[in-house]
């Protein structure tokens, strides 16, 4: 009797667990970019998925990960700080970001602890561009980045200026979605996923080398190198 | 008085261990993926980098007691003895 009871659970529990993964493996898709018309009758911008010979992931490979969900910033009151340890802290609204600065194109891969990576063709401004203009003071050793949903992150500036790490607000030509960090994302090439944050509000300068932002402070590596476990100080 | 045999018992517990770490598999794989909920529903206990850390080493565990699973029956084929328990 016993065993049959727990031949039935271990059952169960094996198909309960092919049900739930096949749910949660199904991530939901992105309307933009699909070819619809806008109101004024205009297409949609379709995302491309190659770029010189190379084969990009869509914008809908991405898995849903955030620590509050997507979050949809209201872009006619956004504004980008850039504070801390700088001679010239600035605001910047989202079209001053865009066309105040010098764009790069680049093709970089998002690599996430949770095992799944995509491909994608980033288009954006260099972080250090608008650290440039702000003058960061020689005691500044980290970048802290601060999103709209509390979430938080650090680079140290060295890594910022010598990797020309970019500021995505395009990805695969499209306008970033909302879903995918809108408008701003960082693309922190060669680190864990948990570094790129989205929907970027504030860029600090900071002298604390031990500054810790949300999921370091959880156990996940500071440093975060691909080359390196993502786990431990 | 319950009787039951050395391999009897020795299959049970291997059967619940192999339940019970599927279960862990289960609700670690779950810490990744949905990490918000399953924050909330262990009140905190159970993080995405503590998911991640058990999610990553129970396969060992789980691979092990699913061969034992498997096998045993054909280990113990000949007449079990009998404890008293």
């Amino acid at each position: 009797m016993v065993r049959k009871i727990t031949n039935l659970a271990v059952t169960l529990a094996m198909l309960l667990s092919a049900l739930l993964l096949a749910l949660g493996g199904c991530p939901g898709d992105i309307t933009n970019g699909n070819g619809e018309t806008n109101g004024d009758g205009s297409l949609e911008p379709v995302e491309v998925r190659e770029y010189q010979g190379e084969n990009l992931s869509s914008v809908n490979d991405f898995r849903e990960n955030s620590i509050k969900g997507p979050q949809y910033v209201d872009i006619e009151n956004y504004q980008l700080e850039i504070t801390g340890l700088v001679e010239n802290p600035a605001s910047y609204s989202y079209d001053e970001v865009i066309e105040g600065y010098k764009h790069y194109k680049k093709v970089v891969t998002l690599n996430c602890v949770e095992g799944w990576s995509v491909n994608i063709l980033w288009e954006g401004v260099l972080v250090s561009d608008l650290l440039a203009e702000a003058k960061p003071l020689p005691e500044a050793k980290v970048v802290i980045f601060h999103a709209y949903d509390g979430y938080t992150t650090s680079l140290p500036v060295d890594y910022i200026t010598d990797n020309d790490i970019l500021m995505a607000y395009m990805m695969n030509e499209i306008p970033l979605p909302p879903e995918r960090g809108f408008p701003f994302e960082l693309v922190a090439e060669s680190k864990w996923g948990y570094k790129w944050i989205k929907w970027v509000t504030a860029i600090e300068l900071s002298d604390d080398v031990d500054y810790r932002g949300y999921w370091e402070d959880r156990g996940f590596s500071n440093t975060a190198d691909l080359d390196e476990g993502f786990l431990g100080r | 008085m319950r009787r039951a045999t050395v391999p009897g018992l020795v299959r049970r517990t291997i059967h619940w261990l192999l339940l019970a770490v599927t279960i862990l598999f289960l609700i670690t794989g779950f810490g990744i993926s949905e990490f918000r909920v399953v924050e909330n529903i262990t009140l905190g206990w159970l993080t995405k980098s503590w998911a991640l850390r058990l999610h990553d080493n129970l396969w060992i565990p789980f691979v092990v007691l699913l061969v034992l699973h498997i096998c045993l029956p054909f280990v113990f084929k000949g007449k079990p003895k009998e404890v008293e328990l």
